[in-house]
């Protein structure tokens, strides 16, 4: 669920893009395989590896959301052979058709994944998902531009912080929030509830300096802006280049989410794709990518070959009586993520 | 064998370039024909049907025709986006104008053998990719970016300013994308102007200033309206620079319409919207050819 197109990296995403058409198509007795993921979510050792070990050459593509990268599938853009996508697109993916079960038995490494990131409402059976990593949606914010830390949601509503708030451009992060922050079940449908968290929205409008999914990293790593509604790990990443930047889970709770690798149907290297999905499950594979994203792993193998400082750190995999304060999102119907669709984009109005 | 070949060549090509021959012109239309067949009206004609289309379960979509999408986009919640996309529009043509015309101006009178020189580097932003182009101006325009730095050490301001994020960096960067829209009509119809016009004007006792208001600006109005035409109409359209340098008031219609394809999975509304857009671009481009018509009329 990071995604983010920072400066150094939209070049060489934009040359990537280029090349795709090409390199997918290029010699066909050469053995690749076509992954689709979030821009800084693998670490720029993996692939390499990969290749070298198995002579599997692969087509590495970024994505700025989940949105777009349904829209692509639903487009009927092909050559894709696994793609990383969040828990709660899993079954409208599904029903779709635009992704495969896992045949049987194909993943060796599938045992070192932690039972509880297993039989998840998404996909009950555990036919379509092996969960790739998991994180959580919060506060990223600058140390020496706020008043005091944020413990609250609602220092994003704070007039003192007018113009230097940032929040993530999408229906999910921001409804779901705002139904919690109002105390309202994330499966309601009632008008007054939507009206409500609208209100909420829309007075928080004028302080928002801009709705972003990917540049507001960079806009925090640069000063722009002192708070943000954030992705734990893209915050984390971006403290490596600016030692000031923070996160914290705020205490009225929010949403835990977990992205998960998935076979595109129709993809055109099924026996690749798998070869590099167990590759990312390998429990050294998946600790390094783990410490280079700063997401946590439901890999319970590559947890015990983490740094304990990362392990230890709350605002990676938080500890017990914050996961009590975490849900995941509900499985909404079609109508509901209408609703949400629609009310998000009237706020966007204004 | 060569030059046999060599003549057939030249005949076959002679025949294609020259000739009045109408099944040559059909040859050398027929790739841009198929073309824009394939990539241009076949998409739209898609978008089209689906704009009477009705979206279903998570964007899937129903075969029913029916005009409620046209009647959505006509709801007055739309319309300050639309005023708003007006306006930016509008602003953006006016800086275009304000800095195209001196610009389109000097190239013509004064540049002299660095004409073609200095078109050609109007143009080399343009061929760059608006993304990086859109990266550069956060670059510049962000509180320790380098318009802030530059004034900053010039002592002219004390705090950085708020640029990035804001109507202005929009509008900015709406009008260093389009300037050379502006610019190459306005430096056509400057060209255009005999010189001996302003020679007469001169001998008849009119100064520079009255020059420039009685002769030239009257004679290139063809080319500033051609210039606002051009530069207004694709500005419509906008919505990277908007969504890069744009805060939550820089919504524009542009931004909406990309919503509802991605975010909003609602393509048949999009659609609808989309063709709207299409239909008052098409109407500005009727409007520039009828001026243009009248104006070759006129000479």
């Amino acid at each position: 669920m990071t995604r983010r197109y920072s400066r150094r990296d939209f070049i060489g995403l934009a040359l990537s893009a280029a090349a795709f058409p090409w390199l997918a198509c290029k010699r066909s007795a050469e053995r690749v395989v076509n992954f689709f993921n979030w821009s800084l979510y693998i670490s720029p050792k993996t692939l390499p590896r990969f290749t070298e070990r198995t002579g599997i050459k692969v087509n590495y593509e970024e994505i700025a959301d989940d949105e777009e990268m349904f829209a692509k599938l639903r487009a009927g853009v092909g050559g894709y052979d696994v793609v990383v996508a969040s828990d709660y697109m899993i079954p409208r993916m599904r029903e779709l058709g635009l992704i495969d079960p896992y045949p049987a038995g194909a993943l060796k490494n599938l045992r070192h994944i932690d039972p509880k990131f297993r039989a998840t409402p998404y996909d009950p059976d555990n036919s379509y998902t092996v969960p790739y990593m998991w994180g959580t949606t919060g506060i990223g914010y600058n140390r020496g531009k706020v008043k005091s830390p944020p413990q609250s949601w609602w220092a994003l509503w704070d007039e003192s912080y007018r113009g230097k708030i940032s929040m993530l451009d999408n229906a999910r992060d921001n409804i779901a929030t705002a139904l919690l922050l109002k105390g309202y079940p994330e499966t309601t449908t009632d008008p007054k509830a939507f009206a409500d968290i609208s209100e909420m929205l829309s007075r928080q409008r004028p302080l928002v300096k801009q709705y972003s999914s990917g540049t507001y990293i960079d806009n925090l790593i640069t000063g722009e802006i002192s708070l943000a509604m954030s992705w734990s790990g893209d915050v984390l990443q971006a403290a490596r280049e600016n030692p000031q930047l923070d996160y914290v889970i705020p205490k009225e709770g929010s949403y835990l989410w977990v992205d998960n690798l998935l076979l595109v149907r129709g993809g055109p290297n099924r026996e690749e794709a798998l070869q590099l999905i167990d590759f990312l499950l390998e429990p050294e594979v998946n600790a390094e990518i783990t410490s280079f994203v700063r997401y946590a792993s439901p890999n319970a193998s590559a947890r015990k070959l983490l740094d304990p400082g990362l392990l230890s750190d709350p605002r990676v995999f938080p500890p017990a009586s914050v996961m009590k304060r975490l849900r995941i999102h509900a499985l909404l119907p079609p109508e509901t993520t209408q609703l949400w669709n629609q009310t998000w984009s009237d706020i966007k109005l204004g | 064998m060569k030059r046999v070949l060599a003549s057939h060549l030249d005949r076959g090509l002679s025949w294609l370039i020259r000739g009045r021959d109408r099944r040559a012109s059909h040859v050398l239309l027929a790739p841009a024909t198929v073309w824009l067949a394939v990539f241009l009206v076949l998409p739209l004609a898609w978008l089209i049907a689906l704009s009477f289309i009705r979206s279903g379960p998570y964007g899937s979509f129903i075969w029913s025709f029916n005009l409620q999408n046209y009647a959505r986009a006509l709801d007055a919640k739309y319309l300050p986006v639309v005023l708003r996309t007006l306006a930016y529009a509008g602003a953006a043509t006016g800086l275009c104008l304000l800095l195209g015309f001196p610009l389109a101006y000097f190239i013509s009178f004064y540049a002299g053998r660095w004409k073609d020189r200095l078109l050609i580097l109007l143009m080399i932003p343009f061929w760059t990719s608006s993304l990086v182009a859109i990266y550069c101006w956060m670059i510049i325009l962000g509180q320790e970016g380098l318009l802030n730095s530059l004034l900053m050490t010039l002592r002219l301001i004390d705090e950085p300013l708020n640029l990035l994020n804001t109507p202005f960096a929009v509008i900015l960067g709406l009008a260093y994308f389009y300037l050379p829209f502006m610019v190459l009509p306005l430096y056509g119809s400057l060209e255009k102007i005999p010189r001996n016009y302003l020679e007469a004007s001169y001998d008849l006792g009119a100064g520079a200033f009255r020059t420039f208001f009685k002769v030239t600006l009257p004679l290139s109005l063809p080319g500033v309206v051609a210039g606002c035409i051009l530069t207004f109409v694709p500005c419509l359209g906008d919505f990277l620079t908007a969504s890069f340098l744009g805060g939550p008031d820089s919504y524009l219609l542009g931004n909406l319409i990309e919503n509802q394809f991605l975010m909003g999975q609602d393509w048949p509304f999009g659609a609808a919207l989309t063709a709207l857009l299409l239909v008052c671009m098409a109407g500005g481009m009727a409007l520039y050819r009828r001026l243009e018509a009248q104006e070759s009329w006129q000479r």
